[in-house]
């Protein structure tokens, strides 16, 4: 099969990455804020797999194994992340960030 | 060289998707955005070889965890989510940032010296079923002790189910029968 260039996928895996961060920052909704996680999750996991395409000699597949671990640490994420979601929003009645101001000193 | 077409293609609507989760007004057109990344990602996975991610990412990130997002989301559907503004006066902040990480990142993988010596490796093994199952159960001397941590991924999802129970129970002391009865 012809290969696709490592640095383009690297280069793609970043672009993801800070896409995400911005969403992260950005963003005043709570459900926003948890899929820029995903995003930044997704990002990873692309560079695992570029980087385990590289190896050479007695390669194992170790760069493809690690992202399983991470796909199911992004689901314990995010189903501890929307709980909490579902109880603050109780509390406030609100996905506003600002609204969780509390201790702000 | 079909190949770099559809990485293109891909890529293309990776990012795109991706933008438009940044920029989009309701969180539903976000979520969709999302599964489109996750999805043409599952594609780039089967392009570089590894068709089990591919298809594990599609199962469980753009179906379960994104199921569960939209659920979520559904529950919640307030209007007053419409109040909230896109960006506020910190955003160009955020977005510098943002944007001065990601310029960074690419910076050193573009100024690497020796950037010939780093190639994709054409017989890189196939990360099938069978060859993944290998790495992680196998019982060859190549195993990095995966199994065990295979094991204790089990005891951090039953963690974190208990966790999200307990979280989105209304009140901590209430039996979950009274709860499900709409008390």
């Amino acid at each position: 099969m012809d290969s696709i260039p490592l640095f383009q996928l690297q280069i793609l895996s970043a672009i993801l990455f800070a896409i995400g961060f911005g969403t992260v920052l950005i963003r005043r909704n709570l459900f926003f804020v948890l899929m820029g996680v995903e995003l930044m999750l997704n990002a990873a996991n692309l560079s695992f797999l570029a980087w385990s395409r590289v190896q050479s000699g007695a390669s194992t597949l170790e760069g493809q194994v690690a992202p399983l671990f991470s796909i199911a640490i992004a689901a314990a994420e995010a189903c501890v992340g929307l709980a909490m979601l579902l109880a603050v929003f109780r509390s406030r009645e609100s996905l506003d960030t600002d609204a969780f101001s509390r201790m702000k000193g | 060289m079909m190949g770099q077409v559809y990485f293109g293609i891909f890529a293309a609507v990776a990012v795109f998707c991706a933008l438009s989760v940044m920029f989009s007004r309701h969180p539903i057109n976000g979520a969709m955005a999302l599964i489109g990344t996750m999805v043409s990602l599952a594609g780039i996975y089967s392009l570089i070889a590894s068709p089990f991610l591919a298809t594990i990412q599609i199962l469980v990130y753009a179906g379960a965890i994104m199921m569960l997002v939209v659920f979520v989301i559904m529950v919640l559907n307030s209007a007053k989510e419409h109040t909230i503004p896109v960006v506020d006066g910190m955003g160009p902040l955020g977005l510098l940032s943002a944007a001065s990480l990601g310029a960074l990142f690419i910076r050193v993988f573009v100024g690497l010296d020796d950037k010939a010596s780093v190639k994709m490796n054409p017989q890189a093994p196939r990360g099938d079923v069978e060859a993944i199952s290998q790495t992680l159960f196998g019982s060859g001397t190549h195993t990095g002790g995966w199994a065990l941590l295979f094991l204790a991924i089990g005891l951090v999802l039953l963690t974190a189910i208990v966790g999200a129970v307990l979280l989105a129970k209304r009140h901590l002391d209430t039996p979950i029968a009274q709860t499900e009865g709409g008390h």
